[in-house]
């Protein structure tokens, strides 16, 4: 899941892919309030995955967003 | 609604001007008060500089300009109907309208305000079209207007940065469904479950019945950003294929792209979901900010005048603000002469 995100990560919200980690933070790779809304949208109509953009904002890092995506799909 | 006018009633626009206030709020000049950063305002908003009214100016004062402007620019002095789109209104009653028709020199016509916030252009667009539809005006002068920054809280960094004030307004008359300037299919849409993202909660019946000491900052402008950018983003990018697809066209052929200019994120979102190549989209944010109602026919006039949109473009007009209220329609942009 963690290079699926990457992936969105890298198209659809123009993060550099040398900056994605699972280490890194929101603010590592520069993800603002409004591109994590664009994140959440992104995630519902790409994977099909509700989810909100305050439990992505609670998420620490990007490997946390990714075990969280991970367990929401494995719910569907 | 989708159905055409009859023969000869479509609303064809044949003026169009606007104004800004003179004074020039810069983003250092906010710095300088807020927590916040010239780097921080543009990236979350792509915004640089906005007009702010002076003290003592109304919303009229900006609506006479920008009416007296589109007249000019039709040259005709003459309209039937005067309909304003405002969120600011010079005072809660009556209506400011009729007020900027007597100082036009059109006293006597039907005048009235419409209140749909940051979509007023666009449901003003779809009323003036009636009023034509119906026979009830052969031309009409169409203003959206806001002084907004004077329900902004100016110590609020979310919404501070972003409003601003200004004008814009277009001359439409009766004629074909099939001429440049004729307003096309108008899709508009509401969802009040949705109320309270958008909002200034005091001021109006629900609080003063109530006689309790208002709270502080009811006064003022409230807006819920993050869910604000996913209704917005949704609803203007459903509501633009929707027009483009009734007027019968293709997204590809659009020549220009003219959306409320809302925040410069949320216009990059709606733009590259329909696909619009970014040299097609049209945008003013930078220079004058969300000048709510007033932002489309601003941003029309400003794009006509500095040559960015020309005679025969196909445009395409999208708007959403608090109500939660949206819509978009289709335009060939006239020859007016510029």
């Amino acid at each position: 899941m963690f290079e699926t995100l990457k992936e969105i990560l890298v198209s659809k919200l123009k993060v550099s892919p040398e900056q994605v980690t699972p280490e890194a933070t929101k603010e590592d790779v520069e993800l603002d309030s409004l591109a994590v809304v664009e994140l959440s949208l992104v995630l519902e109509k790409e994977l099909g995955v509700e989810i909100s953009d305050d439990e992505l904002l609670d998420a620490e890092t990007i490997g946390d967003m990714a075990r969280l995506i991970e367990e929401r799909s494995a719910r569907v | 609604m989708t159905a055409g006018p009859p023969p000869g009633r479509a609303a064809v626009i044949v003026g169009v001007g606007s104004y800004v206030p003179p004074d020039l709020v810069t983003n250092g000049d906010l710095v300088t008060r807020l927590d916040t950063s010239d780097e921080w305002i543009r990236s979350r908003t792509g915004i640089a500089t906005r007009h702010m009214v002076a003290p003592g100016t109304a919303t009229s004062d900006l609506a006479v300009e920008a009416g007296r402007r589109a007249l000019k620019s039709a040259d005709d002095s003459q309209v039937d109907a005067v309909v304003l789109a405002t969120t600011t209104p010079d005072h809660p009653c009556p209506a400011t309208a009729p007020a900027v028709a007597a100082r036009l020199g059109l006293g006597g016509v039907a005048a009235f305000d419409v209140s749909a916030v940051c979509t007023g252009f666009l449901y003003g667009l779809a009323t003036a079209s009636g009023l034509i539809a119906a026979g009830v005006a052969e031309r009409v002068l169409l203003i959206a207007a806001d002084a907004f920054t004077t329900i902004i809280d100016p110590g609020d960094r979310t919404t501070a940065v972003i409003f601003a004030d200004g004008a814009g307004a277009v001359v439409l008359r009766a004629g074909e469904a099939d001429e440049p300037g004729a307003v096309g299919p108008i899709v508009l849409g509401s969802d009040g479950d949705n109320a309270e993202l958008i909002t200034v909660p005091g001021g109006g019946s629900r609080h003063r019945s109530a006689r309790q000491e208002p709270k502080p900052g009811d006064e003022y402008f409230q807006m819920a950003g993050r869910a604000t950018y996913r209704h917005a983003v949704e609803r203007m990018t459903e509501a633009s294929r929707q027009a483009v697809g009734t007027a019968g066209w293709e997204l590809s052929q659009l020549d220009r792209f003219a959306a409320h200019q809302a925040n410069a994120r949320i216009l990059q979102a709606v733009a590259d979901r329909l696909e619009i190549p970014a040299e097609r989209r049209l945008s003013n944010i930078e220079r004058v900010g969300n000048t709510g109602a007033a932002s489309i026919p601003l941003l029309l006039a400003q794009a006509a005048e500095r040559g960015e949109l020309r005679p025969g473009h196909r445009v395409l007009l999208t708007a959403f603000g608090g109500g939660l209220a949206w819509g978009a329609t289709t335009i060939t942009w006239p020859d007016l002469g510029h």
